[in-house]
């Protein structure tokens, strides 16, 4: 089924043309479904002050969806890239049998979908609800169709075009040396605010949670005993040895049950956040100097199938529950002083939702394995721009999760003690004041429902996400009874892949210092060098658990400096990709069509250097980094107040940092289009020649 | 109302087997029959670990995404 058949194109069997609607009746269709989804939009815009069904939000997205897919991707495969299927791609032309073979169209869909799903469509639309849920909704929408999936395509294009070369090989070659190196230490900065990031994510939902730090302790075992039964019991078997491995990890969550209501085991899995950081730190570190056939491999076959199954999960319980949107549209937070993270809707609502809309990490895909994998450039379509919009579709049911939770309760779970006050009565007495009334019996008794002591100052978006999927899987079986079991199992499916973006991020980290370690000291960048590889994963994971620890220990709850930083870092490294993008385009049509990719790279920009320019330099101590730390210096002291100023500076410079090696990189960019557009420098293609493809047209 | 019944099977049938074919291909087992096919060995204990050991140093130097 994976294969595709060498048959030429002239000589395959003769098929049947596709049916085709008259043209006029085709109009009317798509007139139809844009009514549809001005209709949606507008019901789901109009602030009537009653909550709406998430149905229309829904709606709404699929239309856009359909009508994005129909007309734009259409016309930028059409007239700017202009695919050619008779052309060969890299997969037929350089096939090895291993990363290059040419494969499936819905295949290398579901393979390069499993790839760029992560956490970020998940915790990013959970956290900009506190703007409301049209914000964050109406960006995830239109970045999707109008950047994030034309950034996957279009960079997909150019690595098909290169033998499948990576958006660094790319920058080098397009823009300049400079690019390229610039490209290089973005990702590897980039790559250790994400693991800290995500590791904030799991500590704050397994604080003090002895049912969830059990069942997320017991995947280690488990990944391990799968490792060893594909290793050694049946070699080859990652499908059954991943059921196996599913069928036991959903029996730890029953454990985790027990070890809860158990005297004595549960004191030994009730963790503080320091302590869960430390544990972070030194599996990291173990868990990328083991053997990957032991720990990473297993597990992230697990995760892969759990995260889609997942999905799909929640689509059909958004789709069957379809429940009320409970948050208002605009939430009063909009000013920018909200509890969950400091900033206005602009620029921080396009900053904090990245995955989702547009994320520069999904350049690293399309210009990874996707593209050595399609057997036909007109693939590129369905897989670069259509996998985003589905990407996108799951940040929706993301949010429509987190929308769905009363307003109190998703302040109460996801606003931090510095904010709202250390206990559960000072907490929901300022949240109840803000206009979403909550009470302290009320989050007790939700608590209590899920099998947690407490849900207070659950910051990280992860435990309310947790929540609203819980409820809408409960209401499936129309039983609140199993609620707490849907709540960690929700809490399991994050935890499990964010434990694998961990660890193997801490690989890639190691792998990409070593590379340029390797500059200095050649001995150094030898993979299999003991010292090295030891010394660089101690450094990777030194440097992510630091911000970790800087998180958890912010009384500002952590997410508030760290989400930011993470969402300016995934935008910038798209900044990049755009970059790559539009001398791409410029080589090939001059300036016609650099708008397609220049608009989405002006937006960015925009964005990320006011996003970045407010969190530096901003007055006010909560969106300020600068500001905080004067605040800090000039407050009570006590043991931790020199640690809070040094980290407030330090997020301070590396925000700077990513500015400055953006902007280096825009310039280069800029620099090498005018030298092009006016004539001073060739437009040199690095496209491979053209070969005629034999493989056959339709598989 | 046969040859429909017979439709709509196959192309049941077809989605199904679409869907095996794209987790095979995640988790790697389709590159495993590649391997095998490339390298015209039979399937052994010791194959799979060479296979596993190749694809995971290239597969481990990759991010995931966030």
């Amino acid at each position: 089924m994976s294969r595709i058949s060498e048959q030429p194109v002239q000589t395959g069997a003769p098929r049947a043309p596709k049916a085709k609607l008259p043209a006029a009746v085709g109009r009317v269709l798509w007139g139809v479904v844009a009514l549809i989804a001005a209709y949606a939009l507008a019901i789901i815009a109009d602030d009537r002050g009653e909550p709406v069904n998430s149905m229309w939000l829904v709606v709404a997205a699929v239309c856009i969806y359909l009508i994005g897919y129909r007309f734009y991707s259409a016309f930028i495969a059409a007239k700017v890239l202009m695919l050619d299927n008779s052309r060969a791609t890299p997969a037929e032309r350089l096939r090895d049998g291993h990363d290059f073979e040419p494969t499936n169209k819905w295949i290398v869909f579901g393979h390069h979908f499993a790839a760029i799903a992560g956490p970020g469509p998940l915790v990013g639309p959970t956290l900009a609800a506190q703007f409301g849920y049209l914000p964050g909704a109406l960006w995830i929408m239109i970045g999707a169709v109008l950047g994030g999936a034309i950034q996957d395509f279009v960079v997909l294009f150019c690595s098909i075009r290169r033998n499948g070369k990576s958006l660094g090989q790319m920058a080098r070659e397009e823009i300049g040396k400079v690019g390229g190196f610039v490209a290089l230490l973005t990702v590897l900065l980039m790559m250790i605010i994400i693991l800290a990031v995500v590791g904030l994510v799991v500590v704050n939902a397994l604080k003090g949670s002895p049912w969830g730090t059990f069942t997320i302790g017991a995947t280690m075992p488990i990944a391990v005993l799968m490792g060893l039964y594909l290793r050694y019991v049946r070699p080859g078997k990652v499908l059954e040895v991943s059921v196996i491995g599913f069928l036991l990890v959903l029996a730890s969550i029953f454990g985790g049950q027990a070890v809860s209501n158990s005297a004595t085991w549960a004191p030994v899995f009730t963790m503080t956040g320091v302590a869960l950081t430390f544990a972070l730190i030194i599996y990291g570190f173990f868990a990328s100097a083991l053997p990957v056939w032991l720990l990473l491999a297993p597990r992230d076959y697990l995760s892969t199938f759990v995260k889609l199954g997942v999905v799909i999960l929640l689509g059909l319980g958004v789709f069957f529950v379809h429940p009320q949107l409970q948050l208002p549209a605009f939430t009063r937070f909009t000013d920018g002083t909200g509890p969950i993270f400091a900033g206005k809707i602009f620029p921080f609502c396009f900053i904090t939702i990245a995955c989702g809309a547009v994320s520069g990490f999904h350049s690293l895909i399309s210009s990874g394995t996707t593209p050595k994998m399609l057997a036909k450039e007109r693939d590129a379509r369905a897989i670069g721009y259509g996998s985003m919009l589905l990407e996108s579709f799951v940040a929706i049911m993301a949010l429509v999760a987190a929308a769905s939770l009363t307003p109190g309760v998703y302040f109460a779970v996801n606003s931090p003690a510095g904010v709202v006050g250390a206990t559960p009565a000072a907490a929901t007495t300022m949240i109840s004041n803000w206009g979403f009334p909550v009470n302290p019996a009320e989050m007790q008794d939700l608590a209590a429902s899920v099998g947690e002591k407490t849900l207070f100052y659950r910051t990280g978006g992860a435990p309310s996400l947790a929540l609203g999927m819980a409820k809408i899987f409960s209401f499936v079986h129309g039983s609140n009874g199993f609620l707490g079991f849907w709540y960690h199992f929700a809490i399991m499916f994050e935890a499990l892949f964010i434990l694998t973006i961990m660890d193997a991020g801490t690989r890639v980290g190691r792998f990409m210092l070593q590379d340029l370690l390797g500059n200095v000291w050649p001995k150094l960048g030898q993979a299999n060098w003991m010292p090295g590889l030891l010394g660089t994963s101690a450094a990777i994971v030194a440097a992510w658990g630091y911000f970790l620890y800087q998180g958890v220990i912010d009384p500002l709850g952590g997410i508030n400096s760290l989400w930011p930083l993470f969402g300016i870092a995934n935008q910038l490294l798209a900044a990049v990709a755009f970059c790559v993008a539009t001398t791409v385009l410029i080589k090939m049509h001059g300036a016609k069509y650099m708008w397609v990719t220049c608009v989405p790279l002006v937006w960015l920009v925009t964005v990320c250097f006011v996003a970045g320019w407010q969190k530096i330099f901003d007055a006010s101590p909560a969106l300020g980094f600068l500001a905080q730390a004067e605040a800090l210096a000039r407050g009570p002291q006590n043991a931790t107040t020199a640690a809070l100023i040094f980290n407030a500076r330090l997020d301070a410079a590396v925000t700077g940092v990513f500015l400055v090696l953006v902007a280096v990189i825009l310039v280069d960019s800029i620099r090498v289009w005018m030298n092009i557009l006016g004539g001073k420098q060739k437009a040199v293609m690095t496209e491979t020649p053209f070969v005629l493809s034999q493989l056959a047209e339709e598989v | 109302m046969r040859e429909l019944w017979i439709q709509a099977t196959g192309a049941i049938g077809e989605f199904f087997s679409l869907v095996l074919a794209t987790l095979r291909e995640i988790g790697d087992e389709n590159a495993y029959q590649r391997h095998l096919t490339a390298h015209g060995t039979p399937h052994s204990a010791k194959e799979w670990r060479r296979f596993c050991d190749e694809r995971w140093q290239a597969k481990s130097k990759r991010g995931r995404c966030c």
